[in-house]
């Protein structure tokens, strides 16, 4: 599928596109760093797998769950695949990408670090790469380093993650900013880690969605996804694990499907990624995630995020036109996402929000989970739109003259 | 309650009439001015409005001639709504702001426009107005 020559039909296949809403205006939908829409391929697989081999997986005999079993666990491989895992690697089913930190938390920090230690986080983290370090710290008497951003060039000061790194047990790093689009320098992020001693764990919900991960080049230990944000379903991710994680990791969560004996006295588990899998798994998710990977690997992904690129450096320059807005990222850069995060002077970002909902456009506002980040960058709120590749220009100008409009009436 | 009845019918019907969202943000945007505002300085916890997704803060008071409400948001929308809000109440006796249904509101068709998060922030601070005046009461 080429992304270029047919965008239409890339588009076509996303019905919720064509959406029109109680207002009577067509949705643009400019929040998809929030959640992506899905393609037909995604929904008749969760449709079909509901209509006709819904089953538990695993123990059972039984055709239908067989079926259900197979899917299941192609997905797994289709995960593994898609991000390039090397051979030895896991991947453990999650709710998400929050769920998946939090795994790591408890599933490996809990039991490898030791009071006293440090964790390395950075000021651009969403909270859901803090508040679990925060808690796990907290119960372990654990020291947490804050890596600076910069707020004029909206990078991570690279010297202090350099100076911070130094005795830290493990770095725990956003790939790409969900505020700013701002890509990190991830590869070498990993080196200097590796370097010095420390593991590190990536938060991919945003990157995943825009370029394909390999885990073997990134070479990290951890890489924390999510389906939602790259088509797939809600409610499933993954905490992808190198080689030699899995024997240092302890299950966080114990019931039916983990274990291979149980007595009154103890329970012995299993040695796969059931492990941290207990109870029933997300299998039409799994197999909605399994689809969108099979949809995705047909997209041109090179193309499709030059495309998102350059609709998002379209509103930027766009935005940076009309009196009192400032725009928040550097979007000069070619590895920024498809997120453009803008304040107006005066006018108060829900107000903007809501007046572009108005015009049927559909924006993110607030602090976007990023609070540190916020502080860092003296606001407490921005609004936020973010691009995807079935986007088109007729839309990003339409949301320009939106912003235009609103600052023209309201300002 | 007739003669407040009638300001706020006026303001209904107003809305109403609007040609479409975007003019009754306007209005709200017009009527956010004529509050008698509680500077930034004044905000403290106690005036904070919980459950806003913006920084909304009031000051309740009842004297000689009745209710009377000083606020003000970094939200126009909000800011807009509380000066609804005051218009409809202004002069009341405590046990008639206790008893005030914030359905007026619905009628002018402005909740409709907003969110369920911005709808609660309304009622939110509708509540807790009703709170002061039942303190007020004993």
């Amino acid at each position: 599928m080429s992304l270029n020559s047919n965008m239409d039909e890339v588009r076509s296949q996303f019905p919720i596109l064509e959406r029109v809403l109680p207002s009577g205006k067509k949705l643009i939908y400019l929040d998809n760093a929030a959640t992506s829409q899905k393609p037909e391929a995604v929904i008749n697989a969760m449709n079909d797998y509901y209509t006709n081999y819904n089953s538990n997986v695993h123990r059972a005999v039984h055709t239908l769950s067989g079926e259900a079993t197979e899917a299941f666990e192609l997905a797994r491989k289709s995960v593994a695949n898609w991000f390039g895992l090397p051979s030895g690697g896991m991947v453990l089913f999650t709710s998400g990408t929050t769920d998946a930190l939090n795994l790591c938390a408890l599933g490996w920090a809990k039991v490898n670090l030791s009071s006293g230690d440090s964790i390395l986080l950075t000021e651009m983290e969403h909270h859901s790469n803090i508040v679990p370090w925060q808690m796990l710290a907290k119960e372990k008497n654990l020291e947490l380093r804050w890596v600076n951003v910069d707020s004029e060039t909206y990078q991570l000061d690279l010297e202090d993650y350099k100076s911070k790194i130094n005795g830290v047990k493990l770095a725990c790093i956003i790939h790409t900013s969900n505020v700013l689009g701002t890509r990190n320098p991830v590869e070498e992020l990993v080196k200097i880690a590796h370097d010095s001693g420390a593991k590190i764990i990536l938060d991919c919900a945003q990157a995943a969605a825009h370029e394909k991960l390999d885990m073997k080049e990134i070479n990290a230990d951890f890489l924390a996804v999510t389906s939602h944000k790259m088509c797939g379903p809600t409610g499933i991710g993954a905490l992808l694990i190198s080689p030699g994680i899995f024997e240092e990791m302890e299950p966080v969560i114990g019931g039916g499907d983990m274990i291979t004996e149980v007595f009154k006295e103890y329970s012995n588990y299993q040695e796969n990624e059931h492990k941290f899998e207990a109870g029933t798994p997300r299998i039409a998710e799994a197999i909605g995630w399994s689809a969108a990977i099979n949809w995705m690997d047909e997209l041109d992904m090179k193309a499709a995020h030059q495309h998102t690129l350059n609709l998002a450096k379209n509103a930027a320059e766009g935005l940076k036109k009309i009196s009192g807005i400032k725009v928040y990222g550097d979007h000069s850069k070619d590895d920024i996402s498809g997120v453009v995060s803008f304040l107006h002077e005066t006018l108060h970002a829900e107000d903007i929000a809501h007046m572009l909902d108005s015009m049927g456009i559909a924006v993110r506002t607030g602090h976007h989970c990023a609070q540190p980040l916020m502080r860092r960058l003296g606001v407490t709120a921005t609004n936020r739109a973010s691009f995807y590749f079935y986007n088109t220009m007729e839309e990003s100008n339409a949301f320009i003259d939106a912003v235009k409009s609103i600052v023209e009436r309201f300002a | 309650m007739s003669k407040w009845s009638e300001k706020i019918q006026e303001i209904i019907d107003d809305f109403s009439e609007a040609l479409d969202q975007m003019e009754r943000y306007e209005m709200l945007f017009e009527y956010a001015e004529e509050i008698d505002e509680l500077d930034s300085s004044e905000w403290t916890n106690n005036t904070r409005v919980v459950g806003c997704q913006s920084e909304a803060h009031i000051v309740v008071e009842f004297g000689e001639n009745g209710f009377h409400l000083r606020g003000s948001s970094d939200s126009q929308i909000i800011q807009g709504l509380m000066a609804i809000t005051a218009i409809a109440l202004e002069g009341l006796t405590p046990e008639e702001v206790t008893g005030f249904s914030p359905n007026f509101v619905s009628e002018m068709k402005v909740l409709e426009t907003l969110t369920p998060n911005r709808a609660n922030g309304f009622l939110n601070m509708f509540l807790r107005i009703q709170d002061d005046a039942r303190e007020m009461l004993g």
